[in-house]
């Protein structure tokens, strides 16, 4: 019995020493990070996974914030803004849905950063099989082409809009075998070689281009419509009173060009 | 005294989490207005999804009972080298999610030798509402398999031996003595198969594309209306998809596990 005494009390003062310890570390973090123990929600287009993760956790390093991220599509994370009012910061795959979101009322004044331009290209399969050099190869008979679901996805309001700004719209829509609810499906078609051409953003090709599965055919300057990525603190970080931390993740995502560029991304040069 | 504490703690759990989903199911029905769960049935996109998720359903349904019961008997009734491999490969598409049975299929039916002959033979399956049956008859066929053999394993073969000694041969004892005393499995998988189809998603949305207004079944319209931030119809899809599957569970469950289960040998 002395004995279960003796180790009861070894055990107790063990585990005060480690929550001394740990209460030691806390100060001293707080002492180094500028928010430690806040979280943050962040919003964000599936297709820009890559950079953002790298940018959190450099963030998090930085700043000892807890960010919590949410992909999907931008429509999706625009349902997730309108529905829960779930996120602090708003990314989405193409101004129109900040535009959006800030005619309804969900983004901070003044806070909308545009962070790199968002360039739609044709992809092709390796070896392009179909010889597509241009839009308007996209309507020569016998091309499958795959598009993505201009009420959907971001990249389907752009594809609609490069081919109905340069009259193709009616040519090519015969030649589309499927509009995809996500931008992720045109990738997998592609790369499967399930079709022979999709218009789709330049970033999400660079990682399946690198690994030869897809080659990329630029579109014209003055035939495209090139969006930007913007990033945006939303009135949902107000109620959190997330605020600053907000605003502070959000300058970071803007000022870090070179992360973007690693990642395929070309900066906005507004 | 101990025994009924023990009753009552498991009981307790039951109703617990029972209760739990039923509340989140139910804020389905609660939380949008009825107009606006009319306003979405009475769409068009709405009724064409519907009705296509109907007809695909029930053509795969049919297709996985017809041949799900002679692999149900063989598994059931029958040894032979591999039998452990097919039962398991048959099973495997209840473990692994619909999404890589979808990309599966859409490697095997796609720009393949296989896809590209089919092609030929004018049987075109990516893209197409055919896709749509045929991701969901593999979604649905595991499940339908292990209902049907599970019925077959509950029927005494001592049947079988006395028809078969009265001169019947082996396929008369199979369709005028097994079938008939399987007759509720059957029925039951059946229901089990069609609410599987029903709700078959990720395999669709890859192999069938999930296209607006073309391939589109009603999960499909779920995910492309929460997409639109058009909840309205989004809520009104997962509404028609609960009652479709509490029709089908109900009626399983009478004839699954019911006075009316099947017969025990």
């Amino acid at each position: 019995m002395r004995g279960v005494k003796a180790l009861f009390f070894i055990l107790v003062l063990a585990g005060a020493v480690l929550a001394a310890g740990c209460i030691g570390s806390t100060n001293a973090s707080e002492d180094r990070k500028p928010f430690e123990g806040q979280t943050i929600t962040v919003c964000s287009g599936a297709g820009l996974m890559k950079p953002i993760n790298e940018l959190i956790g450099m963030f998090e390093n930085e700043t000892g914030v807890k960010v919590e991220v949410h992909y999907g599509g931008s429509s999706e994370i625009f349902g997730v803004l309108q529905t829960t009012c779930g996120c602090d910061v708003f990314i989405p795959g193409a101004w129109y849905y900040t535009e959006q979101a800030m005619k309804k009322g969900y983004i901070l004044n003044g806070t909308v950063r545009n962070v790199t331009e968002h360039i739609p290209v044709i992809a092709v399969p390796k070896g392009n099989p179909k010889g597509i050099h241009s839009l308007e190869d996209l309507a020569k008979p016998g091309v499958r082409v795959v598009l993505g679901d201009p009420k959907a996805a971001a990249i389907g309001k752009v594809s609609k809009k490069i081919l109905e700004k340069n009259g193709l719209w009616d040519e090519v829509k015969p030649n589309v075998v499927v509009f995809t609810p996500t931008v992720n499906q045109l990738l997998i078609y592609i790369s499967t070689r399930q079709a022979d051409a999709a218009i789709i953003w330049e970033d999400m090709v660079t990682w399946a281009q690198a690994k030869g599965k897809i080659e990329v055919v630029q579109i014209p300057r003055e035939q495209n419509s090139i969006k930007t990525i913007p990033t945006a603190v939303t009135t949902c970080a107000e109620k959190d009173g997330h605020v600053e931390v907000a605003r502070a993740f959000n300058e970071f995502v803007a000022n870090h060009t070179e992360i973007w560029e690693k990642w395929g991304f070309r900066p906005w040069k507004g | 005294m101990e025994r009924l504490r023990f009753r009552t703690l498991t009981i307790f759990v039951a109703f617990l989490f029972t209760f739990f989903l039923f509340m989140a199911i139910a804020t389905l029905f609660f939380v949008p207005r009825p107009h606006e769960i009319l306003e979405a049935l009475k769409s068009e996109e709405m009724v064409y999804s519907l009705k296509l998720s109907l007809i695909t359903a029930s053509i795969s349904t049919l297709l996985v009972i017809l041949i799900g019961i002679p692999i149900g008997y063989a598994l059931s009734r029958f040894d032979f080298r591999g039998k452990s491999a097919v039962k398991s490969i048959l099973d495997l598409p209840m473990a692994f999610p619909e999404l890589v049975l979808g990309l599966a299929l859409l490697l095997l039916f796609g720009r393949t030798a296989f896809g590209d002959a089919l092609s030929a033979l004018g049987i075109n399956v990516v893209f197409t509402k055919l896709g749509i049956v045929v991701a969901q008859f593999f979604t649905a066929l595991p499940y339908a398999v292990r209902v049907i053999y599970t019925t077959f394993e509950g029927i005494s073969p001592r049947y079988e031996l006395v028809a078969r000694s009265l001169g019947y041969s082996e396929f008369e004892t199979f369709r005028k003595v097994t079938l008939p005393m399987a007759k509720d499995g059957l029925f039951a998988s059946t229901i089990i198969s069609f609410a599987r189809s029903m709700g078959a998603f990720g395999a669709v949305l890859i192999l069938a594309g999930g296209s607006y207004m073309n391939t589109e079944i009603l999960p499909v319209t779920l995910y492309l209306n929460i997409s639109y931030g058009n909840i309205g119809m989004a809520i009104t899809s997962g509404i028609v998809l609960v009652v479709v599957s509490f029709l089908a569970i109900l009626i399983f469950e009478r004839l699954e596990g019911g006075e009316h289960g099947p017969v025990r040998g």
